[in-house]
């Protein structure tokens, strides 16, 4: 038991900081109704702010700290509450990609600025340690547990006791309702951002002296926050906090028993994502607190261009892409790589854009195309065979990634499949499953006589051709009864369920095709570099996929083009040292175009409000009376009881 | 009480509901309640906000569960079949919230009422659609747009239509799909009085010609007496009258039950009724 004591130690330290993070972000989700994705990159800013003030500009490190904490997160809390008060009632996606767009800005800044590599940071509290029994405790550790849950418990004070935690609670429930009892709903949630955003930095700066200063690592803070509030089903403080402290102390003493399991090593770091992702999985969604927000229909489906000036289009870019082998040189394989994301982001926007689904996880079916292919050419399948079993293999993984989107939808899917995006990246892409311990696996491109299919020029072409033939294909399912299903599935599955369709079944299918495709694209991927690596197929590339194909219009095929563009071309013609921005560019980017798609759309939203306001809405049956969740008086709940 | 259909002995063609009890935790929202809606026939099911009518439909439909009671249509139990199969047992419905295909157009819409059913749960017959089918989806559709006179916007968005026009879509869906039993909850809602008179006819028409069974929530006292045959007059999830919708207007324990009070005391207090 004395081994392990220390072992507690760290971790109740570092779990009553995931713990804080889980608290604001519960907050600032319950009252605005925006997941913050970029709660760990409020985090990240804040930390490295707190350090320049200290190290650099010797202010007193309880200053440094109070000027972050008051200043930086209260800046924060003021825009974000900007940020979400336009983000109102727009789809989860939007919403999901703003904050994404957000933590890609946040978190590509500070990498520019100070470096994307660990800075190792002396502690600003005191080392000295005092005697518990059995175990010697750091004056630091001690002191970030006490802030931690001195922080908390004066939160859930605060929203248990105090008039504008009572007001928060309220904003929940009906926020016009409480616009009547003469509390100004705007300023209540900007309150809650502002305690939100102080207490990400708060977090961020306590967590740094243990983890260094990484953008990406203090940016993924907001797993364990993730985990932590999912413990607390998305609505409980202190099982919240209770979550954060578990998260910790389980992921701490199984540093110490993986240490003899070399295969276990990435366990411990996962946990938070292994967490989240059994809490989500377990979880049935009408349990889970519902923000509110209202389902919107999509900007695709816009009158179709006239078909002469589409025919010119395609003849141009027709001539385009058969002139660059010839124009470009040696900026070919840009172009190549390019061809393959194409076929990324078709497989992508069936998803996101035809069915309304979201996966923050489409880099690691793409891997797992790149390694399956890899392997069967390693193994003497003949390429073209080889290429259509990657896209196979991946089907069951996409099947896999399809049984949240059968139980959650929104905000929770995002979150279920970011979690297994994660565990991917950090249990599984090393192992010998997928690019082993090497790093890459070996990819070839195909051999036929008299094609030199395997020359820059060849391939580039016969990739081009692959994502044509995938973007005809993509085509057809969407013209097809599968595409029309999915269109209204996306739209209304209450509708569509209860005139017979099954959703399971759409929802599975329609992630096994974007799986398949992902697959082939990780081969074609993967044979333009003639190897398959985890480059560029990271966890944070999904959400940067989302991010472009975001930004990139609403056309499934011109939009797949586009992102392909923005995400493999542009980066190689900006001057050396620009290429850092690009993650910045398109989080502002996706962050501008999430508003705009907010934005547009807002008067479809203004009619069914309209219709929900009808006074017979407001009924008396009893509905799901979620008397269970102290953020909603029972009364309210009430309110909307219509199925 | 006695149901109108006692004793009838074509009660197993349409919606039979026996015994329906619903609770949300502690709260008995439906309790006991038994009523049948025949085919060829339009049966109301009223009271005041918070009876349990939609409680009642959501039960019917698949989306609540329920605590004790049977649903049968057509003779089959559904009371434990999911949404979809409830559809294949021949149970359509519209919405109290309308509930589109926002982004596809009107025939759309209106075509994946029976092209949904079509599909099914089997993942093949998602993709493919059998030969025949296609033409079939696409007469089906075109009537039922004709019969509703939605004809002459097909091809708009469902998303921008007028109020009017989208419970006139979701019902012109609800009739493509060739279903026998029609759920249909406050269809006149948010439509002006010139438009209910239209549906009202509509709907008497549909059942006329297609004898087909209407389940209807409403409360529009003015349609129900002019459309319905029978009314079930619900209130704290019971039944309290079960009658023809004259007999229903001129009932003490209805009048009751909507004023909330006795008659006596009516003159005391405002009359909440129709909020």
């Amino acid at each position: 038991m004395r081994n392990f004591l220390p072992f507690i130690v760290v971790g109740v330290t570092a779990g009553s900081v995931y713990g804080l993070a889980g608290l604001g972000l519960v907050l600032t989700y319950r009252t605005s109704g925006v997941f913050n994705f970029a709660h760990g990159a409020l985090a990240t800013a804040g930390s490295y702010v707190f350090y320049d003030l200290w190290t650099r500009y010797h202010i007193p490190w309880p200053l440094a700290a109070a000027i972050c904490v008051l200043g930086l997160g209260g800046l924060f809390g003021v825009g974000l509450e900007r940020l979400s008060r336009r983000l109102a009632g727009a789809p989860a996606v939007v919403t999901v990609v703003a904050t994404i767009g957000l933590l890609l800005g946040i978190e590509g800044t500070v990498a520019v600025h100070y470096g994307a590599e660990t800075q190792l940071v002396k502690g600003f509290l005191p080392t000295s340690t005092f005697r518990l029994p059995g175990v010697n405790v750091g004056w630091d550790q001690a002191i970030v547990v006490l802030a931690g849950v001195a922080a908390s418990a004066g939160l859930a004070l605060m929203l248990a006791r105090t008039r504008i935690g009572t007001a928060m609670r309220g904003v929940v429930d009906d926020p016009s309702l409480l616009e009547i009892t003469g509390f100004d709903a705007t300023a209540v949630r900007r309150a809650a951002w502002i305690l939100g955003g102080g207490v990400a930095v708060l977090s961020g700066i306590l967590i740094a002296p243990t983890i260094g200063l990484n953008p990406l690592l203090l940016s993924y803070l907001v797993v364990q926050a993730f985990a932590a509030a999912a413990v607390g089903r998305f609505r409980s403080l202190p099982a919240t906090f209770g979550g954060g402290l578990l998260i910790g102390v389980v992921a701490a003493l199984g540093q110490k028993f993986t240490s003899n399991f070399p295969v276990l090593l990435g366990l411990p770091a996962s946990l938070p994502f292994l967490v989240l992702a059994v809490v989500l999985l377990g979880s049935r969604q009408a349990t889970l607190p519902r923000a509110g927000m209202v389902r919107r229909p999509r900007l695709d489906r816009l009158t179709p261009l006239p078909a002469v000036p589409t025919a010119v289009l395609g003849a141009l870019g027709l001539v385009v892409v058969l002139a660059i082998p010839s124009v470009m040189g040696a900026r070919l394989p840009v172009y190549t790589s390019a061809a393959a994301y194409v076929i990324v982001f078709l497989s992508l926007g069936f998803l996101v854009k035809t069915a309304g689904q979201v996966s923050l996880c489409h880099a690691a079916l793409v891997a797992v195309g790149a390694v399956a292919f890899s392997r069967l050419a390693a193994a003497g399948v003949p390429w073209p065979v080889a290429l259509l079993c990657a896209g196979l293999v991946t089907v069951p993984v996409g099947a896999l990634v399809s049984l949240p989107a059968i139980r959650l939808s929104g905000v929770y899917l995002a979150l279920a499949t970011f979690a297994f995006g994660l565990l991917m990246e950090n249990l599984v892409y090393r192992t010998f499953l997928m690019f082993g311990s090497e790093g890459h696996r070996l990819a070839p491109r195909p051999d036929l006589p008299g094609l030199a299919l395997s020359s820059d020029r060849g391939y580039y072409f016969l990739a081009v051709a692959i994502a044509g033939a995938v973007a005809v294909a993509i085509g057809l399912l969407q013209r097809s009864r599968l595409g029309r299903l999915l269109a209204a599935l996306a739209d209304s599955p209450t509708a569509l369920v209860s005139f017979g369709a099954s959703a399971t079944t759409l929802l599975v299918l329609v992630f096994c095709c974007s799986a398949f495709f992902a697959g082939v694209a990780g081969g074609v991927l993967a044979a333009g570099n003639h190897a398959a690596g985890p480059a560029g197929l990271g966890s944070l590339q999904s959400l940067l996929w989302i991010a472009v194909l975001a930004i990139s219009g609403n056309r499934l095929t011109s939009s797949a083009i586009v992102a392909a563009v923005l995400l493999a071309v542009v980066p190689s013609y900006l001057p050396e040292g620009w290429q850092n921005f690009q993650p910045v560019a398109f989080g502002v980017v996706a962050v501008v175009a999430a508003l705009l798609a907010a934005k547009e759309t807002d008067w479809v939203a203004a009619v069914k409000a309209d219709l929900s306001r009808s006074p017979r809405r407001h009924s008396r049956s009893p509905g799901r009376a979620r008397v269970t969740d102290p953020w909603r008086s029972p009364v309210a709940s009430r309110q909307e009881a219509a199925p | 009480m006695k149901h109108w259909l006692d004793g009838g002995g074509h009660d197993l063609d349409g919606l039979v509901v026996e015994d329906l009890t619903v609770r949300f935790g502690g709260v008995l929202a439906v309790d006991g309640l038994s009523l049948a809606s025949p085919l060829g026939m339009i049966t109301g099911l009223i009271g005041p906000n918070g009876a349990g009518k939609s409680t009642t439909f959501g039960a019917c439909s698949g989306f609540v569960r329920p605590a004790k009671g049977r649903i049968r249509c057509g003779g089959l139990d559904v009371t434990h079949l999911p949404p979809s199969q409830r559809a294949h047992a021949g149970i359509g419905r519209t919405f109290q919230r309308i509930e589109l295909f926002d982004s596809l157009s009107v025939i759309e819409n209106v075509a994946l009422g029976l092209e949904a059913r079509l599909a099914g749960s089997s993942p093949l017959t998602a993709v493919l659609s059998r030969r025949g089918q296609g033409s079939a989806v696409a007469a089906a559709a075109r009537e039922a747009l004709t019969r509703c006179g939605l004809s002459g916007i097909a091809q708009e968005r469902a998303g921008v239509l007028s109020t009017g026009q989208r419970r006139l879509v979701e019902f012109a869906r609800a009739l493509a799909g060739g279903f026998r039993m029609l759920l249909l909850d406050e269809p006149s809602s948010g439509l002006d009085g010139n438009e209910v008179g239209h549906f009202g006819d509509l709907l008497r028409d549909v059942v006329r010609s297609d004898g087909l069974g209407v389940l209807i929530v409403e409360h529009d006292m003015s349609l129900i007496a002019e459309i319905c045959d029978h009314v079930y007059v619900l209130d704290y999830g019971r039944l309290i009258f079960s009658g023809t919708p004259g007999e229903a207007l001129t009932s003490d324990v209805v009048r009751a039950a909507y004023l909330g009070t006795s008659p006596v005391e009516l003159s005391a207090t405002p009359a909440p009724v129709g909020r």
